[in-house]
């Protein structure tokens, strides 16, 4: 990785958290652009990561990291209602990125001038509360920031990137996040709100995809919520099933913990046959790691485990556990 | 995020803690008042594990607590009775035969290019297929906004994936043990 000495600490933060996202990315920047350049106009419109300091070198090796997190945002670029969600595309984007970049250089000092205007107005209308769209502005701002430092670090430095070279304001001093449109898009606080909001959707749906079986394929949100409504229903209609079973398998709505346990859910050493004497009383006796398995195993009389081997279902007496039930009822209640 | 051990742990707890309260009147009900009771238990069970926190949970609850109010009142004791309601949105009531009429006319007024056709098209679909989803997701008509339809949805997904894992393996269990 091609780094300065001073720039160091930084790119380390930014190389070490592949899994952060880039909203943490983000905030890393702004405190340590706070710390080293404390002195900065509030005023100034445009946010940028000290142009200056960071080198092509840097930003190079700052993408691949932040890979999983652009390709969603970047998939907006094409302007469809679609989400194309894959890492291959950065490299084609931002192939596509430099070209448009070079048609729009003398639209740059307008669009700072713009841009200020803008900044008036979200002063004045946006509202502080919506903390995630804030920070799903911060994210899109770090990531159009790497695409005009790429930008700027190819061509000579103009009038409008010198203003911006300076850091602005924090954002933790007027809770304000001041965005900068993306080249080619609307400038409007509304569609850049609504961009956000757009994004956060398409990420969402990202996590929906991994959730729900046979998904990998689909793209495109009317599709990803026809497999969502089909698996949420199907789900339901299990549930359904699985109670109507359980109703006719046992009469007296009694079922085997144990059984459960030592199948299912715990790691235990132990064995999983339900019958043997064994169990319930080793498992009483060695410090069982769960307290919620505890409660369930301190009931179990081994003397009643045998008599009732041949009753496999039920595993209370009722006489006996009811008053044990009940103080571990009164427990739960505090969950 | 899959259905973790301690998720499958504690709604097994609180679903048991419900059915126990059934126990004592269920006994010899029929097979149709028995599943009730199960999946009502179930379902309270999966909500109350949100304590609160997500809609579609208040909503869950909200609806079986018509069905059954002692039960619910006993498993959620612990929490408080405000954040269990759904704050209803305000709805605009349109007649729609005349809401479709004027958005042809303004379909017809608008210039329309092959592009924005497509667009509008796959807006429509993908705004049918939300209702369709809000449709499904208990509370779907209280959730604002897309984003937050969604995300309860995941929620959901994943309690929902709970609830079945513990009841099959429970309905095995008890399989196995007849078999014997």
């Amino acid at each position: 990785m091609m780094m300065n000495g001073g720039e160091a600490t930084e790119a380390e933060l930014f190389l070490n958290c592949d899994d952060m996202s880039v909203l943490e990315r983000q905030r890393v920047q702004l405190n340590y652009h706070q710390y080293h350049h404390p002195g900065f106009e509030p005023t100034l419109p445009c946010f940028f990561p000290n142009s200056s300091k960071m080198n092509v070198g840097e930003v190079d090796s700052f993408l691949p990291s932040a890979g999983l997190d652009l390709p969603e945002i970047y998939g907006e670029l094409h302007g469809d209602a679609r989400i194309s969600v894959s890492p291959g595309n950065i490299t084609t984007e931002f192939g596509n990125s430099k070209k448009r970049k070079f048609g729009c250089v003398d639209t740059e000092t307008k669009v700072c001038n713009e841009k200020k205007k803008m900044m008036m107005m979200m002063d004045r209308e946006v509202a502080v509360e919506e903390e995630e769209e804030e920070k799903s502005k911060v994210t899109e701002q770090c990531t159009r920031s790497i695409m005009k430092m790429k930008n700027k670090a190819k061509k000579e430095q103009n009038s409008c990137s010198n203003d911006s070279s300076k850091v602005t304001k924090d954002s933790q001093r007027t809770d304000y996040i001041h965005v900068r449109a993306r080249r080619g898009q609307a400038t409007d606080s509304h569609s850049i709100a609504e961009r956000a909001r757009r994004e956060k959707i398409s990420g969402r749906m990202k996590f929906l995809q991994d959730l729900v079986p046979g998904c990998e394929k689909i793209t495109g949100k009317a599709g990803m919520l026809d497999e969502i409504i089909n698996y949420v229903q199907s789900l339901q209609r299990q549930v359904e099933f699985l109670s109507m079973k359980l109703a006719t398998v046992s009469p007296r709505l009694d079922f085997n913990i144990d059984d459960i346990f030592s199948k299912e859910v715990v790691s235990a050493p132990m064995m999983n046959l339900p019958n043997t004497v064994m169990p319930p009383h080793m498992m009483v006796n060695s410090g069982y790691p769960h307290d919620m398995v505890n409660s369930g195993y301190v009931h179990f009389n081994p003397m009643q485990q045998v008599v009732t081997s041949s009753d496999p279902l039920s595993c209370f007496n009722n006489g006996q556990s009811a008053t044990m039930w009940d103080s571990e009822v009164q427990n739960l209640y505090t969950v | 995020m899959q259905p973790t051990s301690t998720m499958n742990e504690e709604f097994l707890k609180k679903w048991q803690m419900g059915l126990q309260m059934f126990r004592p009147s269920i006994d010899n009900a029929s097979v149709s008042e028995r599943k009730r009771a199960i999946k009502l238990s179930a379902d309270v069970a999966m909500a109350s594990l949100r304590k609160g926190t997500t809609c579609w949970s208040r909503a869950l609850i909200q609806k079986t607590a018509t069905e059954d109010n002692f039960l619910v009142r006993q498993m959620l004791s612990g929490i408080k009775e405000e954040t269990l309601i759904n704050k209803k949105l305000p709805k605009v009531m349109c007649h729609r035969k005349i809401v479709r009429r004027s958005k042809k006319i303004l379909m017809r007024r608008k210039s329309r290019s092959a592009m924005e056709e497509v667009a509008a098209k796959a807006k429509k679909l993908v705004k049918r297929k939300t209702q369709g989803l809000r449709n499904v997701v208990p509370g779907g008509e209280f959730m604002s906004n897309n984003v937050l339809l969604i995300q309860e949805t995941l929620d959901y997904i994943v309690s929902l994936q709970t609830q079945v894992n513990v009841m099959r393996s429970i309905v095995d269990a008890a399989e196995a043990g007849i078999e014997r």
